[in-house]
């Protein structure tokens, strides 16, 4: 459990490590909080020639207001879980907060590295999926954005190309009427998900107008059932609206089984999560549920 | 002055007292001494290449390109290792029973995920990790026995060429007359029962330094050993090298050494005369069957050893657990030791933790076919079983888990009135790794037998309290003896702790809480299971399972005043985790009539503690290794007052010892030292340093009994939409005893319940179809933490007998019971019989009929 010998590089700009991204390319791996990256390593899983750590670029470690926020991809999740611009402006990625891992992984780790690590068991690329974000992607030949829903594409994998860097990913504006939550359950606390939901819905005069359901540990990537949401437009926030959604979930939810969770007990998690995790949203804009 | 100064000088002393652990500020500080902390100067790192297949023969291995690499010293084929090296021999025979003799690499065949084919020797562990994977190995996979199933059925790929398919050992117990019992009986209930595979999981994984003397060759093994002896001389016996008469020639004229060796041979049958006579050849006949190289080998190793100029000096200073994980000599640990003794140079080895889930010791894989024999009013008649129990690739060395069987043998009726038992067990090979003990080794038994005693109950339509309350031996009516053979005294108080466990438990409460929890969308139930434990068991209990197996089981330890009045107390113990130092400084203290702290206890270096087959294991430590303390430290202070009499001119008799003052009674202003009369002695006899007094002694405990015994108590909440489950009380009553340290006590207890917590609700080793380990990292394999583990109540008995030193062991029974006691509540809370031992919250939902299986 030793990592392989690789160059270290140490960019203080976003410039210089696109240009070390531009020359290394395949070879080349960026480092931010290492959470992922380097267990990865330490089991030599990956063997990267060139480690291209972004950690010294001062321009990457902000959070910014404006028609939501943008949060820069050396935020940790501890600074994050304090922000108070993150908990009005993205109140799912707070209400994620709590479940990543444990405090020592979120005093390194950042908000940003386990979007683009793009794990499916994972609460942040849901709660991006979820919310509608968008990455900003730079490369020495320029910049691009894509949209939550075109960026994860399967099992630990995004529309990232090896030249590229995600710099920042922008949370829209959050509707004063919505109401969100993220649950999961797990078998211990601060473990990986066997099923995770972050979902909101917008109830601006008594029905809900707009539902995200995005479950997260169920597939490679996370998965939103818009099947479940389309059935909740239009209904009020009740109890027994969330539980007809959570029917809808169930007939359309394929999860995946492994030791710690069957197919079968994911789907039953999927359904059980939909109810409470609807119900906490609505709670949260004092709705009665 | 610290409160338990003042209760010394009260005279009630420490012994009984909560005493804070002394070894506690070198742990939390990082200033304890583990393997890793060990850096001779120019120590090389070890690491192994091990195999990424669960089966497979190795046709070439190439070595070339990594061996080039720079910082690498040597890569070692497991040929190359094996060359100079000899087999792990079969320690433990039985009737019935094969064991395959295994070197400490594999050079031909690999026959688990993680089995060792090469090892570099480098500059630095990321050297050798980067040479391992220059290393071109050529394999062709093999089909693999992956589960008992696969082992059980005839006709596929063995294992091992010289056994019949892959049953290695089949072997047979009875006790009373369990045909006509079974004959008679109201009612005969048969079930299968299945335990998970686990594995041990201490927090430090092995770990060995072979440091060598670049001047005279001696090996000094820095290791993670729970038995440091044993590991010397193994490795002293598979590093011989040289062979045959060259070597008994090189012994008969060693006058010195012919002369110890014939002295220690003559006492040691002498002593051991009846036991000797005892033993059974059977176990040996049943190998000698299948392979008779044994004798070649051992006559090889033995004159080795009989020539040798000298033997390693193992050390274990501060270990991080074990869970019985650290007692069997590795292969690991004799090919490092070889390759540093070619290399002349030091070679350390920490396994890491990916390895340390392969190999480092993994248990409790085991079936039970089991009948149980019962009256219609309840009266438990007998019982029959049939095991399985899967060993994994290679058998632990010396102690194989055969030695689980031969445990079962003894327990599996329990504390209960069977009249007839019955046990056939089949030993399994698997392309798995090692099966080591693990705390409460034959543990699952207690599962078997008070799982199946719910089952019974509910059959009868009795309560499981009441059945247990109607069967349990009671005092008045105990026997002399369980019909599997070990006497019984008043230490065998099951009953005592079933009957308070059933005071404390408010069964009207229960049924509003259950009904609160249906409520709430939860089933809550409750789950009780009692149980005896050999800690460490009178002294017919080892003979009882096999004759003449007791040989090695006193207890040795010294006491010595040295020359400079300082106290040194030696143990030949292996503490890693247990508070040995605390309470043998407790135990000594008291008999020394000295502060705590004046009390140096030594262990661990093999040079300077005496010989011991087990070190620390067998839940030997309180009863026998404190034993031996408080006995060797009360001669000591005999010898002290006797010269200190004569200094004070007083009777030996009027002279007291209090907190370190010598002096006659009623005049503790006029008290002299320990350093004043040690300085007399030393000045009497003319030397400035070394002992001036000593005592040294072989101890084997007291009484018929050494029994542990203990009643659990789990309540169970189990959500019914999620499966996830909260333990809202857990209650143990034991009965170990006197106890020297509450804290200690109440930790170990709480330790292997939480262990126990683990093994139903978290932790299963999964190998796939394929025996390919998928539990490979600690994302898979779960250990509860803290936040899993509830508040345990602990109710103490301290059941007293008539002898003195009569603490005896807890160190296990933690884990012995709770497996038992919650899957019990599981199924009281569901209303459903179960039938494993690992529960996940998929199949809590599965058994509650919320889901179905995949």
């Amino acid at each position: 459990m030793k990592n392989p010998p690789f160059t270290y590089h140490r960019p203080t700009t976003v410039d210089e490590a696109l240009a070390l991204l531009a020359e290394f390319g395949d070879d080349g791996k960026v480092l931010a909080g290492g959470q992922s990256l380097l267990p990865v390593m330490a089991l030599r899983l990956g063997s990267p020639e060139h480690i291209i750590d972004i950690g010294s670029i001062d321009e990457l470690a902000t959070i910014t207001v404006g028609d939501g926020v943008t949060i820069g991809a050396m935020v940790r999740h501890a600074e994050a879980e304090k922000s108070a611009d993150i908990a009005s402006q993205a109140p799912l990625i707070a209400a994620a907060m709590p479940y990543v891992g444990h405090r020592a992984i979120r005093s390194r780790g950042t908000v940003v590295g386990s979007i683009a690590h793009a794990d499916g068991a994972a609460e942040m690329p849901a709660v991006c999926l979820a919310t509608g974000a968008t990455m900003s992607i730079a490369s020495a030949d320029g910049t691009r954005e894509v949209a939550a829903a075109d960026f994860f594409q399967g099992f630990f994998t995004t529309a990232l190309e090896a030249n590229e860097l995600l710099t920042a990913v922008h949370f829209p504006a959050w509707s004063p009427t919505a109401g969100g939550s993220v649950v999961e359950i797990a078998r211990r606390h601060g473990d990986y998900a066997m099923c995770g939901l972050a979902c909101s819905i917008d109830v601006p005069n008594g029905t809900i107008t707009e539902a995200a359901l995005s479950f997260f540990s169920v597939a490679g990537q996370p998965i939103r059932v818009a099947e479940a949401e389309q059935a909740l437009i239009g209904k009020p926030a009740t109890e027994s609206s969330f539980a007809d959604a959570a029917t809808v979930v169930a007939e359309h939810l394929d999860p995946t089984g492994d030791i710690h969770a069957t197919a079968n007990y994911r789907r039953q998690l999927a359904t059980v999560l939909t109810r409470r995790g609807l119900a906490e949203a609505a709670s949260r804009i004092g709705v009665p549920a | 002055m610290t409160d338990t100064q003042d209760r010394q000088r009260s005279g009630l002393g420490f012994v009984g007292q909560r005493v804070k652990r002394v070894e506690d500020e070198r742990f939390l500080r990082g200033a304890g001494t583990y393997v890793a902390d060990v850096q001779p100067d120019g120590v090389l790192h070890a690491a192994f290449l091990r195999s990424p297949y669960p089966h497979a023969t190795i046709n070439s291995i190439n070595v070339n390109k990594a061996s080039r690499l720079d910082g690498v010293a040597k890569v070692f084929t497991g040929a190359e290792l094996n060359d100079v090296t000899n087999p792990f021999l079969p320690f433990f025979m039985l009737e019935g029973l094969y064991t395959p003799l295994y070197k400490c690499m594999s050079d031909d065949k690999v026959r688990h995920v993680g089995d060792v084919v090469a090892l570099v020797v480098a500059e630095s562990r990321y050297i050798a990790e980067d040479a391992l994977e220059l290393i071109d190995v050529d394999y062709t996979e093999l089909p693999s026995i992956a589960s008992i199933d696969d082992a059980l059925t005839p006709g596929r790929v063995q294992l091992w060429d010289k056994a019949n398919g892959n049953v290695l050992g089949d072997i047979d117990a009875s006790y009373g007359n369990v045909d006509e019992i079974f004959a008679k009986a109201d009612h005969v209930i048969t079930r299968t029962l299945d335990c998970p595979r686990q594995t041990n999981q201490p927090m430090e994984t092995r770990g060995t330094v072979v440091e060598v003397d670049p001047q005279t060759g001696h090996l000094d093994i820095h290791n993670t050993s729970q038995a440091p002896h044993m590991l010397k001389w193994a490795t002293a016996a598979l590093l011989v090298n040289e062979g045959g008469f060259k070597n008994l020639g090189k012994f008969v004229k060693n006058a010195e050494r012919r002369s110890a060796f014939l002295g220690a041979a003559k006492s040691f049958v002498t002593t051991n005369k009846e036991k000797l006579k005892a033993s059974d050849p059977a176990g040996q006949k049943s190998q000698f069957e299948k392979d008779k190289s044994m004798v070649k080998h051992q006559m090889r190793m033995a004159s080795g050893l009989l020539a040798a100029d000298d033997y390693p000096t193992v050390k274990a200073v501060d270990i991080g657990g074990a869970f019985g994980s650290k007692g069997p000599v590795t292969r690991e640990d004799i090919a490092v030791a070889a390759a540093a003794k070619q290399l002349g140079r030091s070679v350390q080895w920490i396994e890491d933790r990916v390895e340390n889930l392969q190999d480092g010791g993994q248990a409790r894989e085991e079936r039970f076919d089991v009948s149980i024999a019962v009256d219609a009013d309840g009266t438990l008649r007998g019982m029959k079983v049939d095991a399985y129990l899967d060993q994994g690739a290679y058998p632990a060395f010396p102690i194989s888990s055969a030695i689980i069987p031969q445990l079962w043998k003894l327990y599996m009726p329990g504390p209960y009135n069977f009249e007839a038992f019955e046990l056939n067990t089949k030993v399994l090979a698997t392309n798995k790794g090692r099966v080591v003990p693990y705390r409460g080794p034959w543990a699952n038994e207690t599962f078997m037998r008070e799982r199946m005693l719910d089952i019974v109950a509910g059959e009868l339509g009795m309560s499981p309290a009441d059945l247990r309350a109607k069967n349990v031996m009671r005092e008045g009516s105990m026997p002399d003896a369980f019909i599997t053979g070990p006497s019984i005294d008043e230490t065998m108080s099951v009953a005592k702790t079933l009957d308070r466990a059933l005071e404390m438990i408010d069964f009207d409460q229960l049924e509003e809480d259950k009904a609160a929890a249906e409520a709430r969308g939860h089933k809550l139930g409750l789950g009780i299971a009692s149980y005896h434990e050999a800690a460490p068991g009178p002294p017919n209990f080892f003979s009882s399972a096999q004759p003449g197996s007791d040989m090695f089981l006193y207890e040795d330890g010294r006491a010595e005043v040295e020359a400079d009045g300082s106290i040194k107390m030696y143990t030949s113990q292996s503490p890693h985790g247990q508070s040995h130092q605390t309470t043998y400084m407790q135990v000594a203290a008291d008999e020394l009539g000295v502060p705590m702290e004046d009390v140096e206890i030594v262990w661990g270096n093999t040079d300077r503690t005496q010989f011991s087959f087990l070190g620390t294991g067998g839940s030997r430590g309180g009863p026998l290794g404190a034993g031996v303390m408080r006995m060797t430290a009360r001669e000591v202070r005999n010898q002290v007052v006797e010269v200190a009499a004569d200094m004070l001119e007083a009777a030996s008799g009027d002279i007291e010892i209090v907190d370190g003052n010598i002096h006659v009674a009623g005049v503790p202003a006029k008290g002299i030292t320990y350093a004043d009369v040690a300085a007399k002695v030393a000045t009497d006899k003319r030397i400035s340093s070394g002992a001036v007094f000593s005592e040294e002694m072989k101890y084997e405990g007291v009484g018929n009994g050494g029994w542990s015994v203990a009643t659990h108590v789990a309540w169970v909440d189990i959500d019914l939409e999620t499966g996830m489950v909260e333990i809202p009380r857990y209650l143990v009553v034991e009965d170990c005893g006197p106890i020297i340290n509450p804290g200690v006590v109440d930790g170990q207890v709480r330790g292997g319940v939480a262990q126990g917590i683990g093994a139903v609700f978290y932790e299963k080793h999964h190998y796939d179809d394929n025996a390919n380990l998928l539990s490979a990292t600690y994302m898979d394999y779960l250990i509860p933490t803290a936040m899993e583990i509830p508040e345990i109540d602990i109710e103490h008995m301290e059941t007293l007998t008539s002898g003195e030193n009569d603490a005896r062991g807890t160190g296990e029974g933690g884990m012995i019971g709770a497996p038992a006691a919650l899957t019990n509540a599981v199924s009281d809370a569901l209303g459903v019989e179960v039938h494993e031992q690992y529960l996940p919250p998929y199949r809590l939902l599965e058994l509650a009929g919320v889901i179905t299986p995949d």
